[in-house]
């Protein structure tokens, strides 16, 4: 009883990072109806941003994690801007495929600079912190409050903010949007540059969780494709429901099955939810 | 064998091997719409069925860890290995294909991720990490070239699958196809059903891919799990999309091109395993940028989901 309360709890900390790293995927999937595939090189970027200045040049990793989050900014809203709103016009599938040059650029580029190899964000050590049956680090406790501040700040923002108003509209229907005067173009680099920020803050996330590969970002995807399925086109209530199950759901599959099934995991609830839920926990048909 | 007799072989039987899997590819997305990102699986599965069925039993000495070999008759096997190619294809479309496209794409996608991982992870069939080596080749002692028989074979299997979907695509079937991508619901009202003909689609190829993936692993006698990851499958991609989908001839054409810019690359002479791995790295970025160059600056098809 005691390791599965152990493991909830690292998977607690698991789905708050995956909260993060999809709730700009949707983001984007909301706004500019398409799956990004490339969302998960934005995580990368900031990850090894963030690796460098703090390990190499030796910059506080607060100041290291923000430029971190900068580096993911900016390379997701230029990747928007020039790479995929030249191609809206010709339907989400080929921003799909499109997507996936984009890893492969974001890839090749982080390889080039960084090489081949693991890499482990050096952090001041802190003791772990025993709660009854669970023994947690501060940094998991650390990016869970994260979590839950930006999930936070992104509903304010889109729900009591004039451009916020105008993001939700643009992924309701840009064309009759901007017939009624909302500016969805303003709305459209607003979401780019909230959903980068986003998996800017997740990437940071993901470097103190643990070691850094080039691989890392494409290993993500699969999860973030998954998170983002069950919770269907949905509220962030629906999204942190659905990381949170599969953060949980992947931990705790350790207890009966070999670390190597954890993908099966994530990949199991995408059939599932194709055949029974095939519009996710929300139920909304676009 | 003079080293560039070798090297011509070699670009050849890439060309055949690829080429069926992007013709195969073509025929999903070109004329039936259908986005597959997981295409590298029915290539392993093809590879993989292979060789377990022709493998011998598992042998104490070898710290062999699968726990069935079949001793099945290669052609015997090639033929199942392409039937099993066709049965996962119905298991992983399955659940996919009554929605929209890009749940198609998603799900191939997260089979294949598993399917890797399961070709690491389920030791018992498939001898984890170390895979099968020493595959069975078929006439291995008849000839004394072996590749030369082995590029014979893959650009036989080549010219029958381009035979095979220019015939279909042209044929009232085909059509059928074309008008499901152009009016799906006038198709529908004309009483045949689109999701019937989808499917189909996507079961057919996948028998034209896993063979492909049998003829892979006859020529590299080994089938290790790093040898189907996601490189393969957008490799292809990008050859079709290159080419511009539903053109197998220009598909060809692309997928040559880039085999040989491919095996140019490799023969560079780079001194450390260092510059190997930034070469690779640029490689990745290159091929990348030409991937999101061709989509942005070629309008596809009209009709094209």
């Amino acid at each position: 009883m005691s390791a599965f309360v152990q493991l909830a709890a690292l998977g607690i900390a698991q789905g708050a990072f995956l909260l993060m790293a999809s709730l700009g995927f949707s983001l984007t999937r909301r706004v500019e109806g398409f799956l990004n595939i490339a969302h998960a090189q934005y995580l990368s970027v900031a990850a090894f941003v963030t690796y460098f200045l703090n390990n190499i040049a030796q910059i506080h990793f607060a100041i290291a994690a923000f430029a971190g989050v900068v580096a993911a900014v900016i390379v997701g809203f230029v990747v928007g801007k020039l790479v995929y709103e030249p191609i809206r016009h010709l339907g989400p599938a080929v921003s799909l495929i499109t997507s996936v040059g984009v890893v492969y650029m974001l890839d090749g580029m982080i390889e080039i600079i960084v090489g081949t190899g693991s890499f482990l964000v050096t952090l001041p050590r802190v003791a772990p912190v025993r709660v009854g049956p669970v023994t947690i680090t501060l940094y998991q406790v650390l990016v869970v409050v994260i979590a839950v501040v930006v999930t936070l700040a992104t509903v304010r923002i889109l729900n009591h903010t004039k451009i916020g108003t105008a993001i939700r509209i643009t992924a309701l229907d840009r064309y009759l949007g901007a017939s009624r005067g909302v500016d969805v173009k303003k709305a459209g680099n607003a979401s780019w540059l909230l959903s980068s920020a986003i998996a800017g803050v997740a990437g940071v996330a993901l470097a103190v969780l643990g070691a850094l590969t080039t691989h890392k970002g494409f290993d993500q995807i699969l999860i973030i494709l998954a998170v983002a399925l069950l919770a269907g086109l949905g509220s962030v209530a629906a999204l942190s429901i659905s990381a949170m199950t599969i953060g949980v759901a992947r931990e705790v599959s350790l207890l009966w099955l070999p670390a190597g099934f954890r993908d099966i995991i994530a990949f199991g609830i995408v059939i599932l939810v194709l055949i029974f839920l095939p519009y996710g926990i929300s139920g909304r048909v676009e | 064998m003079s080293p560039l007799l070798a090297a011509v072989i070699t670009v050849g039987i890439l060309i055949g091997i690829y080429g069926v899997v992007a013709i195969a590819l073509n025929f999903q997305y070109g004329e039936a719409g259908l986005i597959n990102f997981g295409v590298v699986a029915y290539f392993a599965i093809g590879a993989y069925t292979f060789a377990i069925l022709t493998a011998g039993p598992p042998s104490e000495t070898a710290l062999d860890q699968y726990r069935w070999g079949f001793n099945l008759h290669p052609f015997l096997a090639a033929l199942v290995a392409g039937l099993v190619g066709v049965i996962f294809s119905m298991i992983s479309g399955w659940p996919a294909l009554r929605l929209r496209g890009e749940y198609l794409a998603l799900t191939t996608f997260a089979f294949a991720e598993v399917l890797q991982s399961s070709l690491v992870n389920v030791r018992a069939v498939t001898n984890g990490t170390s895979g099968f080596a020493g595959v069975v080749q078929p006439f291995r002692d008849a000839v004394g070239n072996y590749n030369l028989l082995i590029l014979v074979a893959a650009l036989a299997l080549l010219l029958f699958t381009m035979w095979f979907f220019q015939r279909l695509v042209r044929s009232p079937y085909g059509r059928t196809l074309r008008a499901i991508k152009g009016d799906e619901v006038g198709v529908t009202a004309s009483g045949k059903s689109p999701e019937k003909y989808r499917r189909e689609a996507f079961f057919l190829s996948a028998f034209f891919i896993a063979l492909a993936g049998v003829v892979f692993v006859i020529w590299l006698t080994l089938a290790r799990p790093t040898s189907f990851g996601a490189e393969i499958t957008f490799f292809v991609w990008i050859a079709m999309i290159l080419g511009g989908e539903g053109n197998n001839w220009r598909v060809l054409a692309a997928i040559s091109g880039l085999i040989i810019f491919d095996e140019l690359i490799g023969a560079l002479p780079l001194e450390s395993v260092e510059a190997v791995q930034r070469v690779n790295a640029g490689q990745i970025f290159l091929t990348g940028l030409l991937f999101v160059l061709v989509l942005r600056w070629r309008t596809p098809r009209a009709g094209a989901i």
